[in-house]
Parts: C-alpha cells; structure tokens; sequence
C-alpha cells in the first residue's frame, strides 16, 4: 500500500482542482437566464445523453459537469489502473516471489491488495465529496449531504466494480496489459449501455445489465439511495473478488 | 552411482521430490525428479542455462505446480501447506526483484512482520554482518547491495531452509566469502541448505552433495567428498629440456598424459610415488600437484554423458 500512496495523494490532488474549477465557473452560471435559454435551444438527445435537464441549478450543474460523465470516469479509469497494479504489477516486475515465499497465502495477498484498491477508491470519493459539499457554499453552490453521498456512494461503487475487474483479469493473466484493457472496455461498455437505453429504444430491455445504470442510473443525486440498486452491485463485485481470489490461487506464478 | 537415498533411512528429510514433472509447451521444463535432501544438508544443484534448476526451486516454494508428482517439505505437502512451509523457509530468487521506491529496512520490516513478527535484532545482526544501508531507496543501491538485501531477506530470523539461487551473484569476493561463510555456519547448526549456482568452484567448497541437473533430468548425484577421493592427481611439469617421457607415461597408474613441447600433463589414478620416483631422475623447471577441481570433474562427467 505504501507504493500506491504516492500515486493516490496526486488524483486526490487532481480530483480536488477539477472540483475547484468546476465550481468556480458556476457563479457565472447559476440563475444566468440567458444561459438557460441557451441550453433549452440543445437538441433533445444531446440533452438526454449528457444528463442536461436543469443546468442553472446546483443539482442540475453537478450533474451534467460533474457526475453524468467525468467524476465516475475519472474515478473508475483510478480504479482501473490501481487494481490492474496491485496483482498484475508486481507479477511483471517479479516482487510477488519474494512476497509469496513469506507464510502469505495467495488468497490473503488478493483480499489485502483488494482492500487497498478500497482505500483508494474511498479516499477519492472522500475527496470529491468534502470538497463539494464544504466548498460548494462558497460558490454559491448548495447541495444537501444526503443527496450528494448517494450520487458519490453509486459512483464509488461503480469504480470498484471497474477495479475489481482489472484485478480478476489481472490474476487470471498475471498482467497488467490486458487487464487495463479488459476492465477499461467493459465500463465504457456499461457506460454507452446506460446512456444510449436512454435514446435506443432497443436497448431498454437489457439497460439492468448496465452497472452503470444501477449504481448512477436513477439520479441518486435527485432520487436518493437505491438500495436494491447498489445491493446488487455489491453482490456483483463479491464474486468478482472471489473469482479473483480463486483464479490467482490456481494459477502458475510467472517468473 | 546414486547417492539420493539418505544413507540412513532415519535421517530426517527436509525436501521430498518423487517422480516429479513439470511440463510446459515446447517440451521445456523438469521430468520425473526423484531427490531426498536430508534436514542439515547442504546440497548443490549445478548445470547450464535453462536446465531446470529454477524451475526445480520454484515447484519446491509452490510458485509453480507440477504437472504431476509430489513434492514434500519437513514432511508437508507443498501446496496444501504452504504457509506452514514457508514460516520455516528463508528464500533468495536468482532474478531477485524488490519495491524500487521503498528503502530495504521498510521492505525487511515487512517481511519480519509477515514472518510472524521477527525481532529487528535477528534481522539487524545479518545487516550488520553484510554492511547493508537500509535506509536508502531500493532503487539508489548497486546490483551488489540489491544482492545484500535479497541475502537479509532471506537468512533474517534463521530459518531451518535456506533455499538460495544464485546467492553470490553481483557480489565482491569479500562479500562471497561472508556469505560461505554464514552458510557454512548455518549448516553446522542443523539447518538445510539448497543452493544453485553456475559457480562449481563456489558449489564444490561449499556442498556436501552436488546435483546435476540438464535439460529438465537430473542426470547425477554425488557426495563431494566421495568425487574428490574418487577423482585422479592432476601432476603439471615443465622440463629443463623437451625430452622423452614414455617411461613415465607407460606407469600403470598414468590414466592420461598429454605433452607440449617441456610440459607434460598427466593423470594419476591411486600411488602418486612411483611417477615422483621417476620424476625426481630428471631435470625439473616446475612441478605441480593437486586434485581436480569439482569443475573440472563435472565437466568431464557433463561431457562423457553428452552422447
């Protein structure tokens, strides 16, 4: 974990600056009619596909700046890259030898390294949280704790499931590579799943499929928790990291 | 001669390979090893590239799983029991990698810890003994000093297995010398040594037996002692003058000869006095006798059995 620390406090460091500057434009957007005007004139579908309803407002801002796209993404690519190290990178450089032929079973070496791709993730979502909701107010931009902890809780959960994803590819390759890869295209996957249901009638059936959908989908940020929802994708990301476990306890170890 | 069977069937046995294979696709790997290391041993495995000595180590410490066979560890299997295994194992990997940003005494806390909780004085006492800076960045130090910490890492805390690829490699002869030195020791108080190395010279000081293993088999085992008081005299003498030596080389005890001008090499199996007698007739500028290296015998023996 200490060699992720240096890793992780640079994104706290991005996460905080990108909140600082979304919410300093904001003052210059809130209440701004000729704004508004602007925005009714986008066309429906570019509207729907990033969460532009009310842009004018804090709750409709945060969610078309903020969470319809690049919070989660940043957030899940963090989570992406974190998981795919911890197992896969110190398969590549050849450490987990030396670490394996202590009295650490391979399964306590996946939960412990999971639990550290945890810590990242709630150290970021931390961030983004406290950072809106404390300086939020300063910029005019006001927003209750709980409708903001759901929204930050749905995409906290949704980043986990991308990192616990790169670590099951990771363990079943013992890389880094094709773990990135893997775990990056299946959240984008999950993210077009979810945005385009909303305009691709076709796809509505199978938008549940979505993780995307059922941690973000609802609008957490207006709707609140969903706890059925985030049940789930707990449950979803359980037996990713069990699968995880298994698949690194069978495999042959590269040299 | 196999000397694999420990000579008395109730010294204990470290480490337990029967009829091992580990397959990998191009043909690669070890097959059917059969091997018994007696617990206060210390045995050498020698050969070239390639040969399977790594691969061997590391079915030994459950990186990798055979494709069939058993493989035992202080009566233990070494996969089911791994952990209890490696608590009594202390292992240097030949392509020794470490966490670059991290200082060695962060690394060596870690695995003291790991260890069950090892007292820094049993970890201090081997970096005091191998000079180590470990409160510089991994990344900072030498090949010889990575080699150094890989060597604490390993010996910290005294464990009853010392399981060591390549150990002397990037080393000083200084710092090699320490190292036979506190394997030498190690082996006094009881605890088994696997060692591998391309090093026979290094292997041949320090093993009590030697295992040759090329292209996946283990093709011989031998007691040092028994190859040494085995092998021939190696006699070197340089004449005054060229000169006839067929007296010399028609001596029954003369295996070999060859002559170079005023050098004559010879090979003298049994009574070395009959060829000083002879000797000592004659004009000498140099004479030297001594044993075959346990290079130069396996290497004989490597290349008898090429065919």
């Amino acid at each position: 974990m200490r060699e992720q620390k240096r890793s992780t406090w640079s994104w706290v460091t991005g996460v905080v600056a990108f909140c600082l500057v979304m919410l300093s434009i904001y003052p210059t957007i809130r209440g701004n009619h000729a704004f508004s005007k602007l925005i009714d004139a986008y066309p429906a579908p570019l509207k729907k596909l990033f969460n532009v309803t009310d842009y004018t407002t804090s709750v409709g801002y945060l969610r078309a700046e903020v969470f319809s796209f690049m919070a989660p993404l940043l957030i899940s690519i963090f989570a992406v890259i974190v998981g795919s190290d911890l197992l896969g990178g110190e398969e590549e450089r050849g450490t987990i030898d030396l670490l394996l032929a202590n009295p650490i079973s391979r399964r306590r070496v996946v939960v412990e390294k999971w639990l550290a791709l945890l810590a990242g993730v709630g150290a970021l979502c931390l961030t983004l949280e406290v950072t809106l909701g404390l300086v939020g107010p300063l910029f005019k931009l006001h927003l209750g704790w709980r409708p903001l902890s759901a929204e930050i809780l749905g995409l906290g959960l949704f980043a986990l499931f991308a990192g616990t994803t790169a670590m099951a590819f990771a363990a079943a390759t013992g890389g880094r590579g094709i773990a990135r890869g893997a775990a990056a295209a299946i959240t984008v996957a999950m993210y077009l799943l979810a945005t385009l249901a909303q305009l691709v009638s076709a796809l509505q059936p199978v938008q549940w499929a979505s993780l995307w959908y059922q941690t973000l989908g609802n609008d957490p940020l207006t709707t609140g928790f969903h706890y059925w929802h985030l049940a789930a994708v707990v449950l979803v990301v359980t037996a990713l990291l069990v699968a995880t476990v298994e698949l690194f306890d069978r495999r042959d170890l590269a040299t | 001669m196999d000397s694999n069977a420990p000579t008395d069937q109730r010294e204990p046995v470290a480490v337990s390979l029967d009829h091992v294979t580990k397959l990998y696709r191009g043909g690669a790997g070890v097959h059917d090893l059969n091997l018994s290391i007696r617990v206060g041993e210390v045995f050498g495995f020698l050969g070239p590239n390639g040969a399977g000595k790594t691969t061997t180590i590391r079915l030994i410490l459950d990186l990798i799983r055979p494709s069939s066979g058993t493989i035992q560890v202080f009566g233990l299997d070494s996969r089911e029991d791994c952990v209890a295994i490696h608590r009594r194992i202390g292992y240097l990997p030949g392509d020794l990698a470490l966490y670059e940003r991290l200082s060695a005494r962060e690394i060596l806390s870690h695995f003291a810890h790991l260890r069950g909780g090892l007292a820094w004085s049993s970890v201090d006492k081997y970096v005091q003994t191998f000079d180590l800076d470990i409160d510089r960045p991994v990344r900072t130090l030498s090949k010889g000093n990575r080699q150094k910490v890989g060597l604490v890492a390993a010996m910290m805390g005294d464990p009853d297995f010392l399981v060591l690829d390549e150990p002397t490699s990037g080393l000083d002869p200084l710092v090699q010398l320490q190292v036979r030195t506190e394997l030498r020791r190690a082996a006094k108080e009881g605890r088994t040594v696997l060692l591998s190395s391309h090093d026979l010279a290094e292997v041949g000081e320090m093993a009590d037996r030697v295992g040759l293993i090329r292209a996946g088999r283990l093709i011989a085992i031998e007691e040092v002692a028994q190859l040494q008081q085995r092998s021939a005299h190696l006699v070197e003498v340089k004449f005054r003058t060229p000169q006839d030596v067929s007296e010399i080389t028609a001596l029954p005890g003369v295996t070999s000869h060859s002559l170079d001008g005023p050098i004559l090499h010879l090979e003298v199996a049994g009574d070395i006095n009959p060829v000083v007698a002879l000797l000592a007739k004659r004009d000498l500028d140099d004479l030297s006798i001594r044993e075959p290296t346990l290079e130069e015998l396996f290497l004989k023996f490597y290349g008898a059995t090429r065919d």
